[in-house]
């Protein structure tokens, strides 16, 4: 089979059998040392793996499904699966997204304009499979078919090439993963249609109704979120107890005496950051302390669950987990008497609590809240901190976190920062709100699955790898240490997957990190450079 | 009088069920924020997709929101079809013709009436026989081209491996008709000649309710198509000429930030009451979305 050849017909046969094979060779090529001779190909699923999982759909799992046990079984779920679509429909159980996806569903005219502007699509060499707008035409002539009563004659007018079955229902399970929720797709849409809310509806479905998401969300994630403070597990005494450890040792780095304050009542400020920095990215958080210590801001961190970890997974995939996650950072900002909250450097963080929540956090639960990337400018441009820009003085790139830049519109700050911090700041092609997501949107930075990692790395960051590459282009080898800023803790989860696999710091010298690093390492006031090169 | 009540019931009905699909989306509940940028709305900054999220504390300042530009914005992308034209490129000649064709046979529609009145009120010759020129070329250069645009769609779609896949039988049915439109009126206009007088003179007779008198056989042919297109129209995915508006201001660029008059409407929408299976999610169709919500820390 050709690589962009694929009937819907197929997507709904042979249950057992996987629907396409991915080649390393289709995949857009990346240049030296990148090239695909020296990229290791992807890890094949194991008999086990086979045996006890679903995997039927490209040869990667990112969800996990386990095999039912017998025919009754999926029967269940295709059940299920019915009624979840008409829930979809309906007023009650889903006004929070009815109108857009009755938009999107009803008003698509399938000229493929979408295509060419999905990453994933492109890096795939143009499989059919990965095509923004097949998934939803997919689930569209299931909800005409299946879950609306009236429109019987015309909307099944020419959409017979459906079937409801096992195949159809746990392909279309993990084909909802395949996709970085970037919108890149609904911002090329001439009509306005968007195929990454129709995806994201799709894993509501799967999740609200069926109760399928993949672990790494559910499970240990929002629900672990929900009963201990995080999904890093992390309770209240550990945060505090690991943040006390990282004031001590960044204290002793840097010269400066950095002290986190918590649950201060009335501060100016509540800091939501991701608790994953804290582990994974420690000089994030460490900077923002410096950072507002430094100019003096009445600041505060909530040591209340879940208020030290403002990553709100249900923005993902379950908006019943998202208005519970969103309702809690809320009520305890409200508690602390806060006058606004301010994001972390987290691009989903952003979306939920800024834009998607607002609609939720009614009455006192309204409380302002601001973007990093503006309370960043504003410390930098305070004049309350000196600053000296040659101590940034190597080569800078900026990824655009969609979450941040593309959903919300904010793209400048961060950049007006750049430009006066870093002497040899460059931008990406493209950049902006034209970005390429990094590949881990949509929640997949988090997803290891069985084999996911090699789709991660080749498939769904493949472009944005090439467009680091190319940022960096004048400056090739390990020579030169070039910082990649990635103001978002899931781009970096994910551009740490990425420069490990391609092994890009020995190759090219690229290191990845955020923003309020960079600015830290521009004060005058510290001793030695805050940005080590070290391990990210 | 049969060519009255067709005309005018048929044109009645379509408006009618147009009218119903537009209020009907119109009334959806108010959603979760779903923007997208550029916004052109925001007046200094939508021309790189910046918001007015970018304002520090914005809640503070005062939200400078341009009209002009998204009329402007939209009235290139109707016009011109901007996103293709960008996005795909390939496809851009093709759609182009398609909808020139139907933009000017929307001119001719728009002149023909006012020449019907002008022909009523009984103005001179030389002004309503220049206007029936003019509608006569705006409507043989529509017909033309959205003969051409439809016709090459279809086999674009038939052929391009890319469309293939996604065309049903509905999206050809849509294309064949909107054909069928163009070429029966090119027929007309190519056979029976005078197109504009013939067009108006037949309006006239419509609005005065004068009885019409034999017409060319073409040209009823060209009617009966039209209007067998016109009640389809509102029923379909063609709709988007209206539905349009609502998938550009209603969510792409809706970033209203939370107002009283929304919040009225919220406090009625939290308190729904969902009903989803998942054990997790708690729903159980007796606690509302608010409930679910205040409930996280009695579960545990």
């Amino acid at each position: 089979m050709k690589n962009n050849e694929l009937r819907f017909r197929e997507f709904f046969e042979n249950a057992d059998s996987q629907l396409v094979k991915i080649e390393i060779n289709h995949l857009i090529p990346l240049p030296s040392p990148y090239d695909k001779s020296q990229v290791s190909a992807w890890r094949e699923l194991d008999t086990d793996q086979r045996r006890r999982l679903v995997c039927n759909l490209d040869g990667f799992i990112a969800a996990g499904l386990p095999v039912p046990q017998n025919a009754a079984e999926e029967q269940k779920y295709i059940d299920q699966f019915v009624k979840g679509l008409k829930k979809l429909l309906s007023r009650e159980s889903n006004w929070t997204f009815l109108q857009p996806l009755l938009l999107s569903l009803d008003f698509c005219v399938k000229c493929q304009t979408c295509c060419d502007s999905c990453h994933i699509y492109l890096a795939s060499g143009r499989n059919a499979l990965y095509r923004p707008a097949f998934r939803s035409e997919i689930f569209r002539r299931l909800v005409n078919k299946y879950a609306r009563k009236s429109s019987s004659l015309l909307s099944r007018f020419g959409v017979d090439e459906i079937k409801l079955n096992w195949a159809t229902i746990s392909r279309l399970y993990e084909l909802s993963y395949r996709c970085n929720l970037c919108r890149r797709c609904a911002q090329a849409c001439p009509m306005g249609v968007d195929n990454a809310l129709i995806t994201r509806e799709l894993r509501k479905l799967f999740s609200q109704e069926l109760g399928w998401a993949p672990q790494e969300l559910h499970e240990k994630g929002t629900q672990l979120q929900l009963k201990v403070g995080s999904p890093t597990g992390m309770k209240p005494k550990v945060v505090k107890d690991n943040l006390d450890f990282l004031d001590k040792d960044f204290s002793e780095v840097t010269g400066l005496n950095i002290a986190t304050p918590w649950d201060k009542s009335g501060a100016d400020v509540l800091l939501l950051p991701g608790a994953g920095d804290i582990l994974s990215f420690p000089e994030s958080i460490m900077a923002f302390s410096i950072l507002c210590n430094a100019a003096g801001i009445n600041w505060t961190l909530s040591s209340e669950a879940p208020g030290y970890d403002g990553v709100n997974y249900g923005l993902f995939y379950d908006d019943i987990q998202f208005v519970k996650i969103a309702l809690q950072h809320a009520r305890i900002a409200k508690k602390l008497g806060v006058k606004k909250i301010v994001m972390g450097e987290c691009g989903h963080q952003h979306k939920a609590m800024m834009a998607v929540a607002d609609r939720i956090l009614t009455g006192e639960l309204n409380i302002p809240r601001e973007s990093s990337m503006t309370f960043l400018e504003n410390l930098v441009f305070s004049g309350r901190i000196k600053f000296d820009p040659d101590r940034n003085n190597f080569p800078v790139t900026l990824h655009d976190p969609c979450n941040i830049v593309r959903n919300l519109g904010i793209v400048e700050p961060q950049r007006r920062i750049l430009r006066y911090l870093c002497p040899q700041f460059r931008e990406m092609n493209p950049h902006g709100v034209d970005n390429y997501c990094c590949g881990g949107g949509g929640g997949l930075s988090l997803l290891a699955g069985a084999n996911f990692i090699g789709w991660k790395v080749n498939i769904s960051g493949g472009l944005k790898f090439k467009q680091i590459l190319a940022a960096f282009s004048d400056c090739p080898g390990s020579g030169v240490k070039k910082y990649l800023c990635a103001p978002c803790l899931n781009c970096k989860l994910q551009f740490r997957d990425l420069l490990e696999y391609y092994d890009a710091k020995e190759k090219s010298g690229i290191y990845c990190g955020g923003l309020a690093e960079l600015i830290v390492n521009a004060m005058v006031d510290l001793k030695n450079p805050f940005i080590t090169w070290g391990e990210y | 009088m049969l060519w009255h009540i067709t005309i005018f019931s048929i044109s009645g009905l379509a408006l009618v069920i147009l009218l119903y699909r537009v209020i009907s989306i119109a009334r959806l509940p108010v959603h979760l924020r779903w923007e997208l940028a550029p916004a052109p709305h925001e007046k200094s900054r939508w021309k790189y997709g910046g918001s007015y999220l970018e304002e520090q504390e914005w809640w503070n300042k005062p939200r400078r929101k341009s009209l002009l530009q998204p009329l402007k914005y939209m009235a290139v992308e109707i016009l011109f079809l901007r996103g293709v034209w960008k996005n795909n490129r390939n496809l851009w000649p093709f759609s182009l013709s398609l909808h020139g064709g139907i933009y000017l046979t929307g001119g001719m529609l728009f002149l023909s009436p006012i020449n019907a009145f002008l022909i009523v009120a009984g103005l001179p010759a030389e002004i309503t026989d220049t206007l029936a020129e003019i509608i006569s070329y705006v409507a043989v250069i529509g017909f033309l081209a959205g003969s051409a645009g439809a016709i090459s769609l279809v086999f674009k779609r038939l052929v391009d491996p890319d469309l293939k896949p996604f065309s049903t039988a509905g999206t050809f049915f849509n294309l064949l008709l909107l054909a069928m439109v163009f070429v029966s009126g090119a027929v007309c206009w190519f056979y029976q000649g005078e197109f504009g007088d013939l067009l108006s003179l037949f309006l006239s007779k419509l609005i005065t309710l004068e009885a019409i008198r034999v017409m060319p056989l073409t040209f009823i042919l060209y009617v009966a198509i039209s209007l067998l297109f016109l009640l389809y129209l509102p029923v379909s995915s063609m709709a988007h000429f209206v539905i349009k508006y609502f998938l550009y201001h209603a969510v792409r660029w809706n970033d209203e930030p939370l107002n009283a008059r929304m919040e009225s409407k919220l406090r009625n929408l939290l308190a729904e009451k969902p009903h989803w299976s998942a054990a997790h999610t708690g729903t159980d169709g007796q606690k509302t979305w608010g409930e679910i919500g205040n409930g996280v820390r009695d579960e545990e």
